[in-house]
């Protein structure tokens, strides 16, 4: 960067106060180009791989573009569209909300009771551990692939053995009913990172909390409710948090699931996303699939938007409530 | 009943719902083993217990599809992105957390914001801009943006660079080392634990990402990974099920290594975006 | 930090350099000129054909490559038309692509991703009446021709002898109603009362039971007066009402649940190779498959039942298309390629007796060269039949059989009342409509 010429102090100045006020604009720059030399890949990445799309994203909103041709300026139409018409957009917002309202709490509660388990383990909590956290690792992709064959209506395991049960398993992939709950059991399997946090959580309950409590008299449960809960509820909230924010990018397990289901080969793959029935067909499903199988790019620009404004108000909600736990707990840590 | 016998049982009835939790964790592993090892007519039939066992399965696998091509792409990306992140983020992180300057929070709020939005929002210019690069079919689509920063390794670096003491850093400078040298020497020492995470998230973050490989590689088989490869499996190529579920575990075998491998920078890490981020 | 600069340098050179090589000098202009520039280049091309089918594909190739010793061919299987979709609207089209779905030439004419070949017809004087008129309606979007046919597909029905011979029938079923009797008859169940043998499987998106290859059955068609016209034809009515009758009699349930251990499609434990379904429409290839995969099965062929008896004998006819993708590199080489596959005789011969498809023109299907198999032949009248339809050529590519396809998953599920089936298809055309309007609306 280029210097600017230093502003001559007044005459009256004495030398060596002139001197020592230079040396210190001198190195008020030098630290200015430090920070910019150190922020510089931030600045570039955020400019091209965030500032520009969002701003390029609006403008695309309001063309028809398929990359072929230059974007044709069509107004409203998409939004339109997107509002009035698209009749996928309802049961996608339905399913991404029904991640957020059930699949989230239900993958919280689970890794919180696993973890309140595991603190009570007097053997083995190395063991334990492990086992519940291994299927975090899983890779997504292969996580659901493996789910889709155990939960395979006919031969895969699960119902074969709830047959031996006398009971009949439900579809659960290929049914409208069970193919949400299915995706969320295959998220509280990989529940493991939650898992872990919320146990660094509860051992780090003080436990001078819970001795003054059981000499008051309080039973489990109670302590649970009075001291557990309220010492931890920072983390459950970030767990909440993080969930609500994954579930608006929720993608690749669907994708995965509804591809396989079906059961058809790729050539009819253009109608799985979503199967069955819609029922996995996730807001950003959806928008990639018009975005990137019909390469309608104005309307996915304009799938986009609202996406953005729905983040924005949540991230904006968590932002404002977040400096509980965000700037806290730098401080205040073990 | 022998008293040892009987403290076994007592163990093992105390820890009843640990147990039985265990084993719903453990039985997809399980299954999945069991069906690898069958036969394709096996895998579609009702019966649980691999007879005979077809260990050819595993061998079989590499016969379907090009694994090596996909792990060598894997690799490439997981690792380009992996130090790109590093190399990027560190010093961003470090002037967010320890240098005072004009308008700071408000960028670190901005990288907040870029953590938090998903990444639907912007996908469709990134892509154009790509595809206007001529990039899209090759991996540099998914590495290059790994060296101009990414907000959560920033997050989560910054977070724990405000946790170290000014001391450390002040005795530096009474040595007479530059804000560079300090970040070296002092930072990057004591913030191992927090390096090691972050490299280590993004590497599975990588080795694990569907949606990235398919919006700009699908096109191009010879620059599959993994994850898309398999993907795939089902769908194109119409591979058998106990095939599919040999490459499903051979899959996940490198981060099940790599877990026991490294087994407390895991845990430490997870901790750390949840307790001390 | 350094090294943070030095590597950032890298990629950023890495980048410019990257775009500056992409060459965009394709050499559209040739286009016409009789060919006698016989520099030797390399092109790319793209198919969907897999293993045993991509090695006939290949074989056909090296003749090509025989006759124009100057044109090498590197041919890529397994490229489904998403990718060729994605891979052309990024820039990255290979030279020669060829893809199954012949929905989605409407979309690639309409946006200019497949290049109108017109002018190269015309150019060479290819005679394009030595194609059936059905090839030439599904290879073209209104006056624009932007793919060539690289043989075709005729649907009709299979039928198990062993099958049959035991619950008592003797040949596959003439009529709709008769389908729905044999169905039951041949259908066996285990002693848990879920599916052991299925007579045949009525539910829609198994398979090849698309609406698309079920419509010609009831003589269904698709558009009326330029719009969506599902509500406005009663033969989808009845088809819908008749297969869900059916769909009731095993009970929808059952019938996911025998489907979901059926086996994959296009693989050796395909649910009729392996003698799971006693009936089947599929397309004409899968006598080869049926060849190489599971000789010892004992099945006939034959036109599929239709509603009205005057409909005999016709049936669903599609085929691979190829097509020039907008921006390649060697579009003239690709183009003879084009024009060599989809008119050379011995070829179309050849591949047609590996791959069992239809071979494309008017004289190959007349080659002496064409293995004589009954089985087979079956296809080639169904084919010939005057009344055998295809599909509309649309802009929305196959939008409109998704959008027409999830609400026919509600309805056979049972989700959607019979009195309100008219209604509900009204709703899918409004839906098509929109999806038509919203791709463009201007005239193509």
């Amino acid at each position: 960067m280029s210097s600017t010429p230093v502003v001559e102090g007044p005459r009256a100045l004495a030398g060596p106060v002139r001197d020592r006020r230079r040396a210190r604009r001198k190195a008020a720059w030098r630290r200015r180009a430090l920070v910019l030399g150190l922020m510089s890949p931030w600045l570039v990445g955020f400019t091209v791989f965030f500032g520009y799309p969002l701003v390029s994203s609006a403008y695309l909103s309001l063309t028809h573009y398929d990359l072929l041709s230059p974007p044709r300026w069509v107004g409203l139409a998409n939004y339109r569209f997107l509002f009035q018409q698209d009749q996928q957009v309802w049961p996608a917002v339905k399913n991404t909300l029904w991640l957020m309202a059930i699949a989230v709490p239900l993958q919280v509660m689970f890794a919180f009771g696993v973890a309140l388990l595991l603190t009570r383990a007097r053997r083995g909590v190395g063991f334990f551990r492990t086992v519940f956290y291994l299927p975090a690792l899983a890779p997504p992709v292969a996580a659901t692939l493996g789910f889709v064959y155990l939960l395979n209506p006919a031969t895969g395991p699960v119902n074969v053995i709830l047959g031996h049960l006398g009971i009949e398993g439900p579809l659960w992939f290929n049914s409208p009913t069970w193919s949400k709950p299915s995706l969320a059991l295959l998220g509280m399997w990989g529940v493991g990172n939650l898992m872990i946090i919320f146990l660094a959580a509860l051992i780090d309950v003080p436990r001078h909390l819970y001795e003054s409590a059981l000499i008051d008299g309080a039973g489990p449960l109670q302590r649970l409710r009075w001291v557990t809960l309220p010492t931890i509820s920072p983390v459950i909230l970030f767990a909440v948090v993080i969930g609500v924010i994954e579930s608006l990018q929720y993608f690749t397990q669907a994708y995965v699931a509804a591809s396989v289901a079906t059961g058809q080969a790729a050539s009819e793959s253009a109608v799985n996303l979503g199967y069955p029935e819609n029922s996995t067909l996730f807001y950003p499903v959806l928008l990639y699939s018009q975005g990137f199988r019909y390469f309608n790019m104005g309307y996915a620009s304009a799938m986009a938007m609202l996406l953005l404004a729905v983040a924005l108000t949540i991230t904006l909600l968590i932002l404002r409530s977040s400096r509980l736990w965000v700037f806290y707990q730098g401080a205040g840590r073990r | 009943m022998s008293p040892r016998r009987k403290k076994f049982l007592i163990a093992v009835a105390d820890h009843s719902l640990l147990i039985a939790a265990a084993i719903m964790f453990l039985a997809p592993f399980v299954f999945i083993v069991l069906t690898s090892l069958m036969t394709n007519n096996q895998a579609l039939s009702s019966k649980l217990w691999p007879d005979p066992f077809q260990w050819g399965n595993f061998a079989e696998v590499f016969h379907t599809a090009p694994i090596w091509r996909y792990a060598l792409n894997t690799s490439i990306y997981a690792v380009l992105a992996t130090i790109g992140v590093l190399v990027s983020s560190i010093p961003v992180a470090y002037a967010l957390s320890r240098l005072r300057w004009r308008g700071r929070d408000a960028v670190f709020v901005l990288v907040l914001v870029a953590m938090m939005l998903p990444f639907q929002v912007t996908v469709v210019p990134v892509y154009v801009l790509f595809s206007k690069l001529h990039l899209v079919g090759s991996l540099w689509p998914l590495i290059i943006p790994n060296f101009l920063g990414d907000a959560f390794s920033i997050f989560l670096l910054r977070q724990f660079f405000m946790t170290i003491p000014e001391e450390y850093a002040d005795a530096a400078r009474v040595d007479g080392c530059g804000e560079l040298r300090i970040l070296v020497s002092v930072f990057l020492r004591l913030a191992k634990p927090a390096i090691a995470a972050v490299a280590l998230f993004e590497f599975l973050f990588c080795f694990n990402d569907f949606f990235g490989p398919l919006l700009y590689t699908s096109e191009d088989p010879s620059n599959w990974t993994l994850s898309l490869g398999l993907a795939q499996f089902r769908t194109i190529y119409q591979v058998q099920w106990n095939l599919t579920m040999a490459a499903t575990l051979l899959f996940m075998a490198p981060v099940i290594v790599l877990f026991f491998l490294a087994q407390r920078a895991f845990v430490e890490g997870v901790t750390l975006t949840g307790v001390k981020g | 930090m350094q090294r943070a600069l030095a590597v950032l340098l890298v990629v950023v050179a890495s980048v410019v350099s990257a775009g500056c090589m992409g060459d965009d000098s394709s050499d559209n202009s040739a286009a016409g000129t009789q060919t006698t520039d016989k520099t030797p280049v390399t092109i790319t091309f793209w198919s969907p054909f897999t293993d045993r089918e991509q090695g006939v594909i290949n074989n056909g190739i090296a003749r090509f490559e025989k006759a124009y010793p100057w044109i090498k061919v590197k041919s890529v299987g397994a490229i489904t038309a998403d990718k060729i979709t994605a891979a052309i609207h990024a820039g990255n089209a290979p030279d020669v692509a060829a893809m199954f779905e012949t929905d989605n030439l409407g979309a690639f004419c309409n946006s200019g991703a497949w290049t109108d070949l017109n002018d190269r017809i015309d150019a060479d004087k290819l005679d394009m009446e030595q194609f059936p008129k059905t090839i030439r309606d599904y290879t073209a979007y209104g006056d624009k021709r932007c793919a060539m046919p690289l043989l075709a597909d005729a649907y009709g029905f299979y039928y198990n002898k062993t099958l049959l011979q035991k619950a008592g029938i003797t040949g596959s079923p003439k009529t709709v109603d008769e389908l729905a009797d044999y169905a039951k008859r041949l259908t066996q169940r285990n002693p848990d009362g879920s599916l052991k043998i299925v007579g045949f499987d009525p539910l829609l998106n198994w398979y090849e039971n698309a609406p698309v290859h079920w419509g010609p059955m009831w003589g269904a068609t698709w558009m009326k007066d330029g719009k969506s016209g599902l509500s406005k034809d009663p033969a989808w009515e009845e088809m819908l009402r008749w297969q869900k009758k059916l769909v009731d009699w095993y009970g929808y349930d059952k019938l996911v649940r025998w489907q979901a251990g059926a086996g994959d499609e296009f693989s050796p434990s395909n649910a009729f190779e392996t003698g799971k379904v006693a009936l089947i429409l599929d397309g004409e290839y899968r006598t080869a498959f049926l060849k190489a995969e599971h000789p010892e099965v004992k099945y006939g062929t034959a036109p599929h039942p239709t509603s009205k008896p005057d409909l005999y004998g016709s049936g669903f006819v599609i085929g691979t298309i190829m097509g020039l993708p907008k921006g390649a590199k060697h579009a003239e080489a690709g183009w003879q390629l084009l024009k060599f596959m989809a008119t050379d005789t011995d070829t179309l011969a050849e591949m047609s007796n590996g791959l069992h498809n239809v071979p494309s023109t008017i004289e190959s299907q007349n080659s002496p060269k064409l293995t004589k198999d009954p089985l087979f032949a079956t296809f080639l009248d169904i084919f010939k039949n005057e009344k055998s339809s295809t599909q509309p050529v649309l802009k929305i590519g196959s939008q409109n059989q998704t959008l027409f396809t999830s609400f026919i998953e509600k309805w056979q599920a049972g989700r959607v009342k019979d009195e309100d089936l008219h209604a509900g298809l009204e709703n899918v055309d409004k839906q098509i409509d929109a999806a038509l309007e919203q791709a463009g609306g201007e005239v193509p």
